[in-house]
């Protein structure tokens, strides 16, 4: 069974009179440790797709499994759970919170379990170790440079042992080195971790590190 | 509590935003606080009247007296079971300075022993009392702050012209009554009393009477007994005008305009500015964070939890603002009664403090002012879709 399945998706938002249909039908697989990038022009609906894969949005219709939930099903108190158990986002502006830590920052999403402050520190500071940040815990993320933020925000997304990354144009506020360190550290995560990636990007080198790529155009998936 | 630092932090984040905001609730509790103690404080000594005492005046003003020959002649209206002369003497330590004021004023002792069960005394303090005409009885408190004790002589000098004799009043003290707060509440500890003779003869037997206190047997009959009263003077030079002590006292505070009106209105407009200027602070804070709403909703936090954020992080705002505004109240109130001009207003108040009960509302106050001014922030963030927030730059 794969890791996603995507059934008959369809996304409209309406605006207004105006319906604008984002998603018309499109399915998908995404298997068990694969990493798959998607391309595509601005407004072709990948962001939108990778929000239905991470339980941020709902489709219009057809279904969206996880792990083998259907999300779409899951109630919005459900789905807050069932996201913080098994997706981990990987923002394109890194999203980290400005009068936290590194160390905070990643151990946010641990608030949410029953752990001891000693318990939540000791994961984040696993996760900072995996991206290489441990001593960078401290350090506020104006003192991060941007290539720093976003391994603090992959530790964040990886601290809860999720099944599946999704990420939005993770390389796409960063200078080349520092995307290359970042693509080199979720080729890790994957490798190493196996973990499922889902990312999306418009840079084709980016693309070029995932196993997989498929491309998305006015919201149908080309070969 | 796991959140705690996390909120603080918050807070921290605009610190001098945070820090007039809390100043702002931090005035607002300080200003409930020590208006609402004065009310309490005026409350208390109404309530402390009673409904089977009546109090007789001249009609015109406190200001004048009235005849002693009346005495007698309300001793005789039906329903009156006792009669007793009292006058307000405006006495202090040194004319004029009402820095050491207390209040202090000239009974008919014998009757008012029987009529006023609230000032308890023991038998022999009560004889020592009776035997000596400059002899007085003074509250608890007054011999505490003065270190006063039985047999201890002190003067006293009126402001009122008709009880300056060119002298000060001497006085020694035969006993301190004591109080009993469940069979009485409120009873004032700081009065003095003395012999209204004592008066009447040192002023060359020319006072007359500040007021008449009857007892009657009936409290329901006040109404009838008080109008039997008037209408026995009623087409003399002296009119008099009859009321319950409760009517009595209620009618210094209406003195001063509708007092508890205006105090409660000065507290309602400063409540009401402070819940906008919060709501301000809260709606500002929300608005600026919409992307990390976002990204604690994708981080898996339920749009209950968020809200609930919100709606802690204006709740501690208010209740540090209210916990500093009591503090500072207390300090305050206990140094009223030292300050020019006020002080002499408040000085004369039974027990005058910062009640638990006003402090529990005070804070309850900054509580739910901080609570309702982060409820429409809390309830967009609650609203809002994920995708919508982290849309937002």
């Amino acid at each position: 069974m794969a890791m996603v399945e995507v059934r008959g998706v369809g996304k409209v938002y309406r605006r207004d009179a105006q319906t604008i249909t984002v998603l018309d039908g499109l399915d998908l697989d995404v298997q068990e440790g694969e990493f798959l990038a998607l391309m595509g022009p601005s407004g072709s609906g990948k962001t939108t797709l990778l929000n239905l894969i991470a339980g941020i949005d709902r489709p219009t219709r057809g279904s969206v499994k996880v792990a083998g939930t259907n999300v779409a099903a899951l109630s919005e108190g459900a789905l807050a759970r069932w996201r913080s158990h098994n997706v981990g986002f990987i923002f394109q502006f890194y999203n980290l919170i400005p009068v936290l830590t590194a160390e905070e920052n990643v151990a946010l999403p641990l608030l949410l379990e029953r752990l001891s402050r000693k318990e939540r520190n000791e994961r984040a500071m696993t996760a900072l170790k995996i991206v290489g940040l441990a001593d960078r815990a401290k350090h506020s993320p104006r003192q991060l440079s941007g290539g720093q933020e976003q391994r603090v925000a992959i530790a964040r997304a990886i601290v809860g042992d999720p099944k599946v990354l999704v990420a939005d144009e993770p390389t796409g506020d960063l200078d080349a080195k520092s995307a290359e360190e970042i693509l080199t550290l979720m080729e890790t995560l994957n490798r190493d971790f196996r973990k499922t990636i889902v990312m999306v990007t418009h840079d084709p080198r980016a693309a070029q590190r995932a196993k997989r790529q498929l491309h998305l155009d006015k919201g149908v998936l080309q070969a | 509590m796991k959140y705690l630092p996390y909120i603080l932090k918050h807070l921290r984040r605009h610190w001098f935003r945070s820090l007039l905001t809390v100043l702002a609730m931090t005035f607002c509790i300080f200003v409930f606080c020590v208006l609402q103690t004065f009310l309490a404080a005026v409350n208390q000594n109404l309530k402390a009247g009673n409904s089977s005492r009546l109090v007789t005046r001249h009609a015109v003003s406190l200001v004048f007296n009235m005849p002693q020959a009346y005495r007698d002649r309300i001793a005789g209206v039906a329903g009156v079971t006792n009669v007793a002369m009292e006058n307000w003497f405006g006495g202090a330590r040194k004319a004029g300075d009402f820095k050491d004021f207390f209040p202090n004023l000239a009974v008919e002792a014998e009757p008012f022993l029987q009529m006023y069960p609230e000032y308890i005394l023991t038998d022999e303090a009560k004889r020592s009392w009776l035997e000596d005409q400059s002899g007085c009885i003074i509250g608890p408190n007054t011999a505490q702050r003065f270190g006063w004790k039985v047999g201890d002589a002190f003067q006293l000098e009126s402001f009122i012209p008709p009880y300056r004799i060119g002298k000060p009043f001497e006085f020694t003290i035969r006993g301190i009554y004591a109080t009993d707060e469940k069979r009485f509440p409120g009873t004032d500890k700081t009065v003095m009393f003395f012999h209204w003779k004592y008066l009447f003869e040192a002023t060359g037997r020319r006072v007359g009477v500040g007021t008449y206190v009857t007892t009657i047997a009936d409290p329901n009959q006040a109404g009838t007994i008080s109008h039997a009263i008037d209408a026995l003077f009623e087409n003399s030079d002296a009119q008099t005008h009859t009321e319950t002590e409760q009517a009595f006292r209620a009618s210094f505070v209406a003195m001063a305009g509708n007092l508890a009106l205006l105090l409660n209105l000065i507290g309602l407009a400063v409540i009401f500015v402070i819940l906008l200027v919060t709501a301000n602070t809260m709606s500002m804070a929300v608005r600026e964070r919409r992307t990390e709403m976002g990204v604690l909703k994708t981080l898996g936090f339920s749009s209950g939890k968020v809200m609930g954020l919100i709606l802690a992080e204006a709740g501690l705002l208010g209740a540090i603002g209210g916990a500093i505004g009591i503090f500072f109240s207390t300090g305050m109130i206990k140094a009223l009664p030292f300050l020019p001009f006020i002080g002499d207003a408040v000085r004369g108040i039974a027990d005058f403090g910062l009640p638990g009960s006003v402090a529990l509302t005070g804070f309850s106050l900054a509580l739910g002012i901080g609570l309702i001014a982060g409820l429409a922030p809390a309830l967009a963030a609650y609203r809002a879709r994920i995708t919508d927030l982290l849309r937002q730059v």
